[in-house]
């Protein structure tokens, strides 16, 4: 199948609650009035792959490209990631077997899907027990190196739904534009951004904002000990809006890191920030769609104007910085 | 700031050559007498740098120009402060002098050019800049107008707004200026230019930055 772009999709399902997409760039599960991250406790992740090859792409190749996706994760300092390819096996990758599996999956009917990641958790401590991404092997896809025109690049999926795999949400550094069969994506700064880049392009190396998601959530004291965090609240004519997209963007090293405003109050706080002064921008969710994003029962509010915080925001070493107002106006 | 000290030393041993130049006034300077100084300051502003927000291009052209989301240029603008120093003269020529500066340089960040057509602003951090440090002054003739020049070195502390963030560096300066005595010529005026060489500055871009301090105060000869 050949497509201009296409979704990918986090198909975030948990066998006792479905989990709703939190804080920024996590998953989690509401309990009562508490989110729980998800995250793995227990490591090395063990995982197969199915034994299933498809045009261009053999299953060995998909397990050297899920074995680079994790190690890129693993990679990333001051997190403690680890994972280990178990076997080849004939099951496809669903839930409840109590095995994590990857492989490819004959998906037709998902034909904006790429691939998606489900999950079985324990809600009590938001515990990954298990979970599963397919491949969807309706898409044309090439495990080549410099990657090939028309072919989805694995490496590059593999790693966004590894991602996903660790407990990591959908980020939204991306630009995109309209077109009549979906969106096209211009530009993005995170490997988590819910849309693919067009075949043959290479999306390989995790981005500042998901390396602050992945350490949010595997993160050591070194890792805390050594960013902060960014809190404050966006508001329209006086009240809070939801779901705004906020940016922080560092004028030294150039990195970008997101967040959300997730509560009637508009408040958001973003972690994994490097010390010193940020810029902070806000953007409605215009760039996908909001369901890649954020639970579709909040009141998400796209209708105002992207804008800058009118001060430099420093954010202190193992702290977080005094609360800041940002204050949008409607479009 | 090894040749700084070769020119203090050579300015001592010049200064013990011309130590039995009468000093013209009714209070000259001896060795031991002190001197307090205090007044305002103005410190030069300077570029901080420039940095683009860009996202990595959907294209499989690995010469692609990435997705500019905006520009962003920085500087920290001119600033007025306080300074005070304490000298002690060892010789009638040359005084030591302890400096304490402080002044309130504000970083601005200008953003413009926004991928989605956002309004350009200039960020702001008003930043606390200290500066303690000393000095060795050679002073010129006699009379009520006294020229100088100066070179030293100093410890340098600059607090982000909030004090949520600070940094650390150290500085050399050289520079002169002058000294009007008034009246009795226990006080006087003083004027002072130096060019401060500065191992860190709060920047974007971090590297040594000269930065121009001018500063005008009174003078008291005790």
């Amino acid at each position: 199948m050949k497509r201009a772009a296409a979704w990918i999709l986090a198909c975030v399902v948990a066998l006792a609650t479905a989990p709703t997409a939190f804080a920024y760039l996590k998953l989690g599960v509401r309990q009562g009035s508490r989110l729980i991250t998800l995250r793995w406790n227990a490591m090395p992740i063990r995982y197969f792959i199915t034994n299933r090859d498809v045009p261009n792409v053999t299953a060995p190749q998909l397990r050297d490209a899920v074995g680079r996706g994790f190690a890129s994760w693993a990679a990333v300092p001051n997190v403690t990631i680890s994972s280990e390819f178990v076997g080849f096996t004939g099951f496809s990758p669903v839930s409840g077997d109590n095995a994590t599996v990857l492989g490819f999956s004959n998906r037709p009917e998902l034909d904006r899907v790429l691939g998606s990641t489900s999950f079985t958790v324990d809600t009590v401590t938001g515990e990954i027990v298990e979970s599963d991404v397919f491949f969807n092997s309706a898409f044309a896809w090439s495990a080549a190196t410099p990657g090939e025109t028309d072919r989805q690049d694995i490496g590059s999926i593999a790693l966004h739904e590894i991602g996903h795999l660790l407990g990591l949400g959908h980020s939204m550094l991306g630009e995109t534009q309209l077109f009549s069969g979906g969106r096209r994506v211009l530009g993005a700064e995170a490997v988590m951004f819910p849309i693919a880049f067009s075949p043959g392009t290479l999306n390989r190396a995790p981005r500042a904002d998901d390396i602050a998601g992945i350490s949010d959530i595997y993160g050591t004291d070194t890792f805390r000990n050594t960013t902060g965090s960014i809190t404050g609240r966006v508001t329209k004519n006086g009240s809070g809006v939801i779901g705004a997209h906020v940016i922080t963007f560092n004028p030294a090293s150039g990195r970008l890191i997101g967040g959300f405003t997730l509560s009637q109050d508009g408040t958001f706080t973003i972690a994994g920030i490097e010390p010193g002064p940020q810029l902070v921008r806000v953007e409605p969710l215009d760039d996908g769609d909001i369901a890649s994003f954020l639970d579709t029962s909040l009141n998400i509010d796209v209708d105002f104007r992207p804008a800058f915080y009118s001060r430099l925001v420093t954010v202190p070493r193992r702290g977080t910085s005094r609360s800041i107002e940002i204050a949008v106006v409607a479009k | 700031m090894r040749s700084l000290f070769l020119a203090a030393a050579l300015m001592l041993f010049v200064s013990s050559r011309a130590g039995a130049q009468p000093y013209v006034g009714t209070a000259s300077p001896r060795v031991g007498s002190f001197e307090i100084s205090g007044g305002v300051l103005s410190s030069g502003g300077y570029d901080a740098g420039s940095r683009s927000a860009l996202e990595s291009p959907n294209s499989t052209s690995t010469s692609a120009p990435p997705l500019t989301l905006f520009t962003t240029t920085s500087r920290v603008a001119r600033a007025t402060g306080a300074e005070v120093r304490l000298g002690i003269f060892v010789s009638p020529r040359i005084s030591v002098e302890g400096t304490f500066q402080f002044t309130r340089p504000v970083l601005q960040t200008a953003v413009a050019d926004d991928f989605e057509n956002a309004a350009a602003v200039t960020a702001e951090d008003t930043l606390s800049s200290y500066v303690a440090g000393g000095s060795l002054l050679y002073h010129f003739g006699s009379g009520r107008f006294v020229p100088f020049v100066s070179g030293g070195g100093a410890y340098l502390r600059q607090l982000h707004e909030d004090k949520a963030e600070l940094l650390t560096g150290s500085e050399i300066h050289a520079g002169g200026g002058v000294k009007y005595w008034l009246g009795a010529r226990r006080v006087g005026l003083r004027l002072d230019a130096q060019a401060s060489s500065r191992s860190k500055s709060i920047a974007f871009e971090q590297k040594r930055r000269v930065v121009r301090v001018l500063s005008a105060g009174l003078v008291y000869l005790f």
